[in-house]
């Protein structure tokens, strides 16, 4: 009896130990935040477009199949990094993405598409970061899946690499269903 | 010349503690309204930026701390109460966006565990007395 109590406090100490361990070994980032806006409706808002003198419509824009909404800068080193996947899934996969150029230069913008390539269908302009907050943004980019009810799904913080790109097509197909 | 060294010594002393202090909130943010200006500072404290997830928005000048400053000025001057902030807030970004959570069911653990611990360290303690003043006597 005297013994399992001394012995206790180090079998507990132990078990304290591995977790710390597993939870430093996992794969996941301690930083990333759950989005607030899973199976809720887009956010109803209006926005002037980049490339075209039109305004965009939410949510109506968003109610005929999976589209992908992605917030992008051109200040943002990790936005091109994720491009050319934007590229790939619009060519290959022939999905409709909308992108949101958040809080940039339009024309510095405008010349990085023209260089890149332009992967999306829409482009909105977010000069003062208030689509960013309305979408629970914190850290370009951010990728959101939304279904063909305008639901969002899924959120993706930081970019589509070439690590995490074919479990991200996994989840648009499992929106898609 | 000693005492010059230690004036300069108090004054570098000095401006560091003043630099620790100093809040990143720019003047162009102030409200005009005082009482308006410190509800807003009020707020922009209990709120955490997501950024640099240990600061309030009120000392982070990360963009979206300041963004969010903004934001919250803006709501003032439109007649939101407080209370309309807070919720406009964690319906975007969740609870963990205030750095004081709420009492919730999901957050309960986080805010009765300490007192269990308490209690079975107090009962720990407890018994241990009485097994030693057992020991005692015999």
């Amino acid at each position: 009896m005297k013994k399992g109590i001394l012995i206790s406090p180090i079998i507990l100490f132990f078990l304290i130990l591995l977790v710390f361990f597993y939870l430093l070994i996992i794969d996941r980032n301690p930083s990333e935040l759950p989005s607030m806006l899973i199976n809720k409706k887009v956010p109803a808002f209006e926005a002037k477009l980049l490339l075209e003198n039109k305004i965009f419509i939410s949510p109506g824009e968003f109610e005929n199949e999976t589209t992908l909404v992605n917030f992008f800068a051109t200040w943002c080193k990790p936005c091109r990094d994720e491009h050319p996947y934007l590229k790939k899934l619009s060519d290959e996969k022939r999905l409709k993405i909308i992108g949101i150029n958040y809080k940039d230069d339009s024309k510095r913008a405008v010349k990085w598409l023209e260089k890149l390539g332009n992967p999306y269908s829409s482009i909105l302009v977010d000069p003062n970061a208030r689509l960013g907050i309305d979408w629970g943004v914190y850290g370009l980019p951010e990728t959101f899946i939304v279904n063909s009810n305008g639901m969002i799904k899924y959120r993706l913080v930081g970019p589509i690499t070439k690590k995490n790109y074919d479990a991200f097509v996994l989840k648009v197909k499992e929106v898609g269903k | 010349m000693q005492r010059i060294l230690l004036a300069i010594l108090v004054y570098l002393m000095a401006s560091q503690i003043i630099a620790i202090n100093c809040y990143s909130v720019e003047p162009d943010e102030f409200l005009q309204n005082p009482k308006k200006e410190s509800r807003a500072r009020n707020i922009s404290k209990n709120v955490r930026c997501l950024v640099c997830q240990n600061q309030s928005i009120d000392e982070s000048s990360a963009p979206l701390a300041k963004d969010l400053r903004i934001l919250i000025r803006r709501k003032i001057e439109n007649g939101n109460s407080d209370e309309e902030i807070y919720n406009f807030l964690t319906e975007r970004y969740g609870d963990f966006i205030l750095l004081n959570p709420p009492f919730k069911i999901n957050t309960l653990l986080l805010w009765i565990l300490p007192f269990v611990f308490l209690i079975i360290g107090i009962i720990v303690i407890f018994l241990h007395n009485n097994k030693s003043k057992k020991l005692d006597y015999n």
